[in-house]
């Protein structure tokens, strides 16, 4: 196993054997940072997991995600530029429901599955944060 | 020379110019918006000028609180960077109006050379290619066909008035054509409320190389050979170099010859960019005139680093009115430059672009790497600007060596705290087709799952070793604090 020394602050030296690397961290304990060989990943110090891929901030677009609040929420903190639907209203799955603007960019959200609109949670021009739905679905 | 400058931009590039004032014993005038008091070109420049609230729109876009900064200040000129303001020839009147050297080409070349079609018609009175392309006036179906019929399959039908692909229809050949005419008028009446229809021969997987040109008041008018900028993903270029590996002399005295040509034609001033899609490579290749950039391009260092000349410097000489310092025979490329620009987003999840903290950010420094960054460990990627961290740029002898350092600076460049496309960079200059130089603007979508798949994959234990370190040594600390105390932030509330 490789030895970790610090050798300033957040930077450290990875040794094994003879070989030597240079790695950096930051960042709380349950997503910490680390840099190392040109790659970057959020770890969980418990877990020793990659947050970034395997946590509830791991979801990967396109529908995959089993977690459908994740999925109707924004992925960044963004402005809600339009709302496309109104309670009562029955979507299909990839149905536009939001679209958000964030950083010069529109970010859609779209319908998980097929259901019926239940509520929608935000307002035109409002600042929304990231893992909080935006619509809800029945 | 100007006794100051007013810098109407933020980021790296403000920083850019910035360093440029410095050098010139200008003073430089920073403006910020309230989500950019602490930035990295605020804390450097030599004056600084809230001009609003957070959103572009009352702040960096808003031409009369910049003017009002500039008149606070008794700013002489002002630098629009590229973005915002940039390309409004609006403004550009506007700061003549007050008095203000613009540091770009006058309004009326703006307002041209922005129009799609006046600087296409531009280009064709000076003889410069353009994609064969035509609006019959006559817009029935059978007349777009018989157009489209004389330009040569493949060809492209699109709506006249549009923009974003919308009704865009790609047809391959004449049996399939008069279907998509129907359709990409309906599309077309349906988003623009107008169905002209505009044909244009397909340019299949062209490479997009540009140059640049440079023009003085004094009726000089030179170009600074070219960039390649075929790597794009989502129409942004993320890898720029030059030269060009499908450029040749000759075909680089023609195209160069051909900006120069179209510059003169729009009476232009100061640094401007000619955009061309490349058919092919070698001496045989076409060229087609794209469109003209009337500003600084995000990827001019590479031009600087084989040029030995500094942009920024000669944007400013040119505007107070001075002469350009070399002829066309005098300029010279040398060496290979290889520009990548790191952006704050997630290559795995659709480039979405992300904004946060940077908890650690420690720019490489080595023999042959230059980055022109626009942020410092402690401050943040904010969610209300563009993503653009900063653009590291290697150069050497030879395009390989180039590549080669661009790739170790890359694995020198920790940035934590934000996600960037850093690691995307890396697979994207190890690519075999990088390395054999076979670019075109398709390539980053066509190979984006292998270029991805190098992503994947569970941490290694050392990285593991590292967070679990890293955890006793940040105790003392607060977690959620940046990791080391940032120059910057120590100068909070210098200003007042």
């Amino acid at each position: 196993m490789a030895d970790v020394i610090p050798i300033g602050r957040g930077q450290y030296r990875v040794i094994d054997g003879t070989r030597q690397r240079t790695a950096y961290a930051a960042g709380p304990p349950e997503a910490r940072w680390v840099f190392l060989d040109g790659r970057v990943y959020v770890i969980d110090v418990r877990s020793g997991t990659d947050v970034a891929r395997t946590g509830p901030a791991g979801t990967r677009e396109g529908g995959r995600t089993p977690d459908e609040d994740l999925a109707l929420s924004a992925p960044m903190p963004a402005t809600v530029a339009a709302i496309n639907v109104a309670p009562g209203q029955l979507v299909e799955p990839g149905d536009l429901l939001i679209v958000l603007e964030a950083m010069k960019m529109e970010l859609p959200v779209r319908a998980p599955r097929a259901g019926r609109v239940k509520a929608v949670a935000c307002r035109p021009g409002e600042l929304v944060q990231p893992g909080i739905p935006l619509v809800e679905l029945e | 020379m100007f006794r100051s400058i007013l810098i109407a931009n933020r980021g790296e590039i403000a920083v850019r110019v910035i360093r440029a004032c410095r050098e010139l014993g200008i003073e430089s005038i920073a403006v910020y918006s309230d989500a950019d008091d602490r930035a990295l070109h605020v804390a450097l420049a030599d004056r600084a000028v809230r001009i609003g609230p957070a959103p572009a729109a009352q702040s960096y876009l808003s031409g009369e609180a910049i003017l009002q900064a500039a008149r606070e200040t008794g700013a002489e000129a002002i630098h629009p960077g590229y973005g915002f303001l940039a390309e409004s020839h609006a403004f550009a009147a506007s700061c003549a109006g007050a008095g203000l050297a613009f540091i770009g080409p006058p309004s009326g070349v703006i307002a041209r050379m922005g129009s799609k079609t006046a600087a296409r018609a531009l280009a064709e009175q000076a003889g410069v290619p353009v994609v064969p392309g035509a609006t019959p006036s006559d817009q029935r179906d059978e007349t777009i066909a018989a157009a489209a019929c004389r330009l040569g399959f493949p060809v492209v039908v699109k709506p006249s008035e549009g923009g974003g692909g919308i009704g865009m229809k790609t047809v391959p050949e004449e049996a399939s054509l008069l279907p998509a005419i129907a359709q990409a008028r309906r599309e077309a009446a349906a988003a623009f409320g107008d169905g002209t229809l505009y044909v244009e021969r397909l340019i299949d997987r062209p490479r997009h190389v540009e140059i640049q040109v440079v023009g003085d008041h004094h009726g000089r008018i030179v170009h600074l050979f070219e960039r390649e900028c075929s790597l794009q993903r989502r129409h942004q270029k993320i890898v720029e170099e030059a030269p060009s590996p499908a450029v040749t002399p000759a075909l680089r005295a023609r195209m160069g010859g051909a900006a120069v040509a179209l510059a003169r034609a729009a009476g232009y001033r100061n640094c401007g960019t000619v955009e061309f899609l490349l058919d092919g490579s070698g001496d045989e290749a076409r060229f087609y005139f794209l469109e003209m950039n009337t500003r600084l391009q995000v990827e001019h260092p590479v031009t600087e680093q084989t040029t030995g000349v500094d942009l920024v410097r000669t944007q400013i000489v040119v505007a107070a009115g001075g002469p350009l310092p070399w002829t066309q025979d005098e300029l010279r490329q040398r060496g290979h430059a290889i520009e990548v620009r790191v952006y704050a987003e997630d290559p795995e999840r659709h480039d979405l672009p992300q904004a946060g903290p940077l908890l650690l950010y420690r720019e490489p420094s080595m023999p042959g790497v230059r980055v022109d960054g626009g942020v410092a460990e402690g401050g943040d990627v904010s969610v209300h600007y563009d993503p653009l961290v900063a653009k590291l740029i290697a150069w050497g002898d030879t395009r390989d060596l180039a590549r080669r350092r661009a790739l170790a600076a890359l694995r020198s460049y920790p940035i934590l705290g934000v996600r960037t496309n850093g690691p995307f960079l890396i697979a994207l200059l190890e690519h075999p087709r990088f390395i054999a130089g076979q670019l075109d603007t398709g390539l980053v979508e066509a190979e984006r799952p292998v270029l991805l798949a190098g992503l994947a994959g569970a941490p290694p234990p050392e990285a593991v070793a590292v967070a679990r370190h890293a955890s006793v040594d940040a105790a003392a600390h607060d977690p959620n604090g940046p990791a080391v105390i940032d120059p910057w932030t120590l100068l909070r509330g210098w200003r007042g």
